[in-house]
């Protein structure tokens, strides 16, 4: 195997990069301990779906807030963290200056972080909003928009000191990251948690911040760094880049309207959900302009590419499927079930993780100026990633596609669904137990790299 | 792209079109919606929620059963949910107009619950419903931690439950379900969609035009 880009020439590693050193850390190395917190959360949960006397006596692990906790510490404290952590340092990359604002950035850190941790426990001790993507209890959310703005104001400085006016299909994708999270997150907060609205229009609210929370955050804090890492590591032209910009408006003009994309059928106005399949398919477009930009990482050497390509496998394959499971008919047996979840994991793991560990395979010998420390730890990695995510997808596929099959079926009892979907469920487990093994691997590997950056920094001072 | 101002006015147009066009948009739509009132019953509804009902709904939130139960009937002909005994109709807005938190759900590792106090033939009343909490059944796990156990003072309590088997409690020791557990039994008896209003109804089919093929 050929660890070209995971290490970095000497030239690369220059004094421009030595302020961000210690905040990018920082959020890295958080975001890997939220990754192992909600891969130990995900197992429980996952033990409980198929063996529900599991931790049922101690209410403050109970399947619905470990779920909820699960979801929190992924989404904000793995995707949020790492996902900053990437988005700074691409536009730290091309812009002339070193990174600006570090304490800003450090200290937006530490308290993005330690609100997370209030959220969590806060769900744990049955605070939760039980609204998705947003279940943090609502006394810490402001506490984490405040954090974020702080942790951003070093990607705005960054973005406005950019190298060339121009700005690439990176740059695009980390700005509309950095700016629409706050609009949004503070927009869901006043309409769900603050002054919620009536009745079940705080189920469209909720649907539509959940979709665009993916669509206009998580997926392009994951295409960030992947349009700054595959040319740079493949040392190729992106093809099909003049499309690309097409592709990236499509994602944010459409995204938001695919909020109606779970209440199909449900007690929300029938237009709502109907925009919400148009604009399902239309986002096809966008998935496959990112195909034909990204697919030279297809094939070519190096950890990094490897998981791009993964990643970028996953997330269209996402794409399609979400299309394809907002149509009614598929949708009367896919909803409500393990199917919903599997195309979660497909999308959010297999896709937006995998392109985030790809770029931070790339990045860290660039932010430390040491190459990864195991190649074997790397190997485990990706091989536990890929077993897990694909045992992962299959399985709760297969066991939403029984199930739903099973709840249309007026005479198949409760009990009998339970014994049907059960060997599908043990699998999931199996595979959240690959994805952990994996995680703490590579956490192993990132603690080694960036121990030895910086006991190596030490005597120069 | 060179222009700074231009692509942050742009990310900003993204995103508050989507927004004013489902937000405001069914906001137009839904805000107005009004209980519906039944001259022959002279009573309105939906009916509000029984205080104690309310604070059962918090329970009902911060113990996630939206987890694995949906509040929400599709319409017969869209999955098998009126067959499955859960509603007799589908779930409109004007259903959940007085709810303060909404929970619709997104799973069903266990039944649908729109309409639990409201299902025919036989619908749980509150005794089944502590044992099944105290007990679990099946996939649901129990949920023993929101009842009490204590010894019996002079009488038993109206609410200890007639527990056999192996969840018997010791002799002179009873079972009682907590303040929050009788919240939440008070929230699932008051989930009952039985009145069906005009907008519940199955639209009447076009007569088929001469010709056209049966649907």
């Amino acid at each position: 195997m050929t660890t070209a880009s995971t290490q970095a020439a000497p030239a690369e590693v220059t004094a421009l990069e030595c302020p961000s050193r210690c905040p990018l850390l920082l959020l890295a190395g958080k975001g890997l301990g939220w990754l192992l917190i909600s891969g130990v959360l995900s197992l429980v949960a996952s033990i409980q779906v198929h063996t529900p006397t599991f931790l049922a006596d101690c209410p403050w692990v109970t399947y619905g807030r470990v779920r909820a906790m699960a979801e929190t510490a992924f989404v904000y404290g793995w995707i949020g963290n790492l996902g900053l952590a990437i988005t700074l340092w691409v536009l730290r990359q091309l812009s002339a200056e070193p990174l600006r604002a570090v304490r800003w950035t450090l200290v937006g850190a530490v308290f993005w972080n330690l609100a997370i941790l209030a959220g969590v426990v806060g769900i744990a001790a049955g605070e939760a909003t039980a609204i998705p993507l947003l279940q943090m209890p609502g006394p810490v959310q402001p506490l984490l928009l405040i954090a974020y703005g702080a942790i951003g104001v070093a990607g705005v400085l960054a973005w406005a000191d950019r190298r060339r006016e121009a700005m690439f299909a990176a740059q695009w994708y980390a700005v509309a990251a950095l700016f629409l999270f706050p609009w949004l997150f503070s927009a869901a907060q006043v309409m769900l948690v603050w002054a919620p609205v009536r009745g079940t229009l705080q189920a469209v609210v909720g649907g539509w911040f959940a979709q665009s929370l993916w669509t206009l955050w998580m997926a392009p804090l994951g295409l960030a760094g992947a349009y700054y890492v595959v040319p740079r590591a493949t040392g190729k032209l992106l093809p099909a880049y003049d499309s690309a910009s097409l592709g990236f408006w499509a994602l944010l003009f459409v995204g938001g309207w695919t909020g109606g994309r779970h209440l199909i059928g449900g007690p929300a106005p029938a237009w709502i959900s109907t925009i919400a399949i148009v604009a399902s398919v239309l986002l096809l477009f966008h998935y496959i302009v990112v195909f034909l930009n990204l697919r030279v990482a297809y094939g070519a050497p190096g950890t990094a590419l490897k998981f791009i390509s993964f990643g970028l496998s996953a997330y269209v394959a996402g794409g399609f499927l979400d299309a394809l499971t907002s149509m009614r008919g598929v949708a009367e047996v896919t909803q409500f079930t393990f199917f919903d979840a599997a195309q979660h994991e497909l999308a959010v793991y297999g896709g937006v993780s995998a392109l985030l560990f790809g770029s931070l395979y790339f990045a860290l010998p660039r932010i430390t100026g040491r190459p990864w420390t195991s190649a074997g730890l790397i190997r485990g990695h990706w091989a536990l990633t890929v077993a897990g995510v694909l045992l992962l997808v299959l399985s709760l596929g297969a066991a939403g596609w029984v199930q739903g099959q099973g709840l249309n079926d007026p005479t198949v009892a409760f009990a009998e669904l339970a014994a049907r979907t059960r060997p599908w469920l043990l699998g999931a487990t199996a595979a959240q137990a690959l994805l952990l093994l994996g995680n703490l691997l590579l956490t192993l590997n990132f603690i080694l790299t960036a121990a030895a950056g910086c006991c190596a920094r030490e005597p120069a001072r | 792209m060179k222009n700074g101002p231009l692509l942050f006015l742009g990310l900003f147009a993204a995103l508050g079109f989507a927004w004013a066009g489902i937000v405001l948009g069914a906001n137009a739509q839904l805000s107005g919606l009004a209980p519906y009132y039944d001259s022959g019953d002279s009573l309105a509804y939906p009916q509000g929620l029984p205080g104690v009902a309310a604070r059962g709904q918090l329970v009902y939130r911060d113990l996630e059963c939206a987890a694995c139960h949906t509040q929400q009937v599709r319409r017969p002909g869209f999955g098998a949910d009126t067959a499955r005994g859960w509603g007799e109709r589908q779930s409109v807005a004007r259903d959940y107009i007085y709810q303060p938190a909404v929970q619709l759900g997104d799973s069903r590792i266990g039944p649908d619950l729109a309409n639990l106090a409201g299902r025919k033939p036989t619908a749980p009343d509150a005794a089944d419903l502590y044992q099944l909490l105290y007990t679990g059944r099946g996939g649901m796990p129990a949920y023993a931690f929101l009842f009490e156990e204590r010894p019996v003072v002079g009488q038993a309590s109206d609410l200890a439950l007639p527990l056999t088997g192996r969840f018997r409690p010791p002799a002179g020791r009873e079972i009682v379900p907590s303040r929050r557990a009788q919240a939440l039994v008070a929230y699932l008896l008051s989930l009952n969609s039985a009145y069906d209003y005009p907008e519940a109804a199955p639209a009447a089919a076009p007569a088929p035009a001469a010709g056209e093929r049966k649907k």
